[in-house]
């Protein structure tokens, strides 16, 4: 399974290559395009009770869709619905990612997606829900963002703080705490950013350049009221 | 086959998101292996003693066992989860290690107790408030019902009541009027500290009914005293609706179907916003039903009330089963009062129970009341 990324920026499609007998799963709807070779078959990842905590849970998609090359080898275009970047990570077996709902795109079939309870505190005030997904396995991950996507590499013990809505995926070698902005809890919502994650290393912390509901409370005022 | 990888190694030289490592323990020492395809560790191996070594819990959930070392090349961190190499680690750790790695399951397992500590107070909290609302209603509503004034509810039972009086035949004197005007008498006289007046209609109509509106407003059909064999069997009847609105059960269902915002309202002391909706539910109050469980307590209560008045209470009794038996004409207090055996049989017991009494019979002739409301005499009805 080979993949590129082609325009990369602000609207990226990727192009995933399927030998004959691979298949990749992704986020339903995500297909752009693809060989004649490759079936889309509609799959409840995780068996109905997994796709059912999914989709109460984390609010993903019910159905994943899997994209098989059952006749022959083919390529697979896949595109996110919303604008922003996408980045290619490979599992290793070893490392384990947490993604916030809208992060995935796609993974390969040793990819494993589990939904995972939070803790409270992080639950409640991290702005993902109480529910996340766990990304686990071996194999090609793709995950996407909205706005570009940043890598922060973190050392062991060192930290770094980010803003709640931008997060986008992390490594669950880091951990992380939920605190105020600032030291005053008028200043920490005046100041726009209410909470952050203060991570600690080590491990890897993808953001978002992008905060999708800042975007969207800034379009709803653009759109007028019916009554 | 080359086993898989089971730890993540993080260090200076290697990228971020660690290398992964696979960790084999040994009698004295942590061996960690490097896959051959990394191209900074190549094919290469570290060897570290355990006296080394310092362990901790970390990682995202704290469920992590992370060890640490400062190797030849600086610091190294290992982040460990699986189980079978974390246990042959605690096996053969030294001393200087046991007490560090229990501390480390120690966080572990707090942390996972918290969990399902917090999971578990959010999910009691849940249930307790489904249960409290479940149960904890019929308190509620008792505690709002205490605190709507008696003229509040006079003003609506009055309101519905002259609505209803409007369309109907009164009966303003007579004999029939007379006879239920001592039987209330009596009744209301044996009901100590008797916040309500009572006000009884009779109604000219062959519809065998009688009902009570909140507020202490009685209407009593004439066909009803007509179907009456003796004036206890009518002042049975009496009794029980009095207690209806003693116990003020009309109120009750009210409060109950507006639900629960409205009683907390009534709790808060937000009269004002409950006036309107009264005087809309004052017309659905002619329709209103009594639970199972109020005409149980307006039958026992009823039945007491009777006993206190001297008014012999085994009338009600038979008057009720009389009523049962014979389902002919338009008995419509048996549509909002279905008669059981078990009811009947619950009045006898408690009856039965109740100390003898000398009762007195009523002033007036029940043959002459009947007469008058154009029964003859000799008719059983």
């Amino acid at each position: 399974m080979k993949s590129e990324i082609l325009y990369p920026g602000a609207f990226p499609m990727v192009r995933v290559e399927l030998a004959e007998g691979e298949h990749i799963k992704a986020e339903s709807g995500a297909m752009v395009a693809c060989s004649p070779t490759i079936d889309i078959e509609s799959k409840m990842e995780g068996g109905f009770l997994g796709a059912l905590s999914r989709k109460f849970l984390t609010g993903e998609k019910f159905f994943f869709q899997t994209l098989r090359a059952s006749r022959g080898a083919g390529e697979v275009l896949l595109a996110p619905t919303v604008p922003g970047e996408i980045v290619v990570l490979d599992l290793d077996g070893v490392n384990e990612y947490m993604v916030q709902k809208d992060g995935f795109l796609a993974g390969a079939d040793g990819v494993t997606i589990d939904s995972q309870m939070q803790s409270m505190s992080r639950g409640l005030l991290g702005g993902e829900g109480f529910f996340i997904l766990k990304m686990s396995g071996k194999g090609m991950l793709l995950l996407n963002s909205f706005g570009a996507i940043h890598k922060v590499e973190l050392k062991p013990s060192q930290e770094y703080i980010v803003d709640n809505s931008h997060l986008v995926a992390w490594s669950t070698t880091t951990s992380y705490n939920i605190e105020k902005a600032t030291s005053g809890w008028v200043a920490s919502f005046t100041s726009g950013e209410g909470f952050v994650c203060r991570f600690r290393g080590p491990g890897i912390v993808f953001i978002q350049s992008r905060n999708p509901g800042g975007f969207g409370a800034w379009v709803r005022q653009f759109i007028p009221i019916s009554e | 086959m080359t086993p898989l990888p089971n730890a993540l190694c993080f260090g200076d030289e290697f990228p971020a998101s660690g290398v992964p490592c696979l960790v084999h323990v040994e009698e004295h020492l942590l061996m960690i292996a490097f896959p051959s395809d990394r191209e900074r560790a190549e094919g290469r191996s570290e060897e570290v003693p355990f006296s080394e070594l310092t362990v901790s819990a970390g990682g995202l959930d704290h469920d992590q066992l992370v060890i640490k070392w400062v190797g030849s090349t600086g610091p190294r961190t290992l982040y460990l989860k699986n189980l079978d190499v974390i246990r042959a680690f605690r096996q053969a750790a030294p001393e200087h290690l046991t007490m560090p790695l229990e501390r480390a399951a120690q966080q572990v397992r707090q942390v996972r107790q918290r969990h399902r500590m917090v999971w578990g107070i959010i999910g009691g909290t849940f249930l307790a408030i489904v249960l409290g609302l479940w149960f904890g209603s019929d308190l509620l509503v008792e505690l709002a019902l205490d605190r709507i004034p008696v003229e509040w509810e006079q003003k609506l039972g009055e309101s519905a009541y002259h609505d209803f009086l409007v369309r109907q035949d009164v009966m303003k004197e007579g004999l029939a009027v007379a006879a239920v005007t001592e039987m209330t008498r009596r009744l209301s006289d044996s009901i100590p500290n008797n916040p309500y007046t009572f006000q009884i209609t009779v109604v000219k109509s062959d519809v065998v009914n009688a009902f009570a509106l909140p507020g202490g407003y009685i209407v009593v059909f004439t066909g009803l005293m007509k179907k009456a064999e003796s004036p206890e069997e009518v002042a049975g009847v009496l009794a029980h609706e009095l207690n209806h609105v003693l116990e003020r059960h009309g109120l009750e269902r009210i409060v109950k179907q507006l639900g629960i915002v409205a009683v907390v309202s009534i709790v808060l002391g937000n009269q004002q916003g409950m006036g309107g909706v009264m005087k809309q539910l004052g017309v659905e109050l002619m329709t209103l039903k009594f639970g199972r469980a109020q005409e149980t307590e307006a039958d026992l209560t009823g039945l007491q009330l009777l006993h206190r008045a001297k008014i012999n209470p085994s009338g009600m009794i038979t008057f009720f089963q009389r009523l049962a038996e014979k389902d002919e004409g338009r008995v419509e207090w048996l549509s909002t009062h279905p008669m059981s055996s078990a009811r009947a049989e619950r009045l006898q017991a408690e009856l039965a129970e109740m100390p003898k009494e000398d009762y007195e019979p009523f002033a007036f002739d029940w043959a002459k009341v009947r007469t008058a409301l154009g029964t003859s005499p000799g008719t059983t009805p």
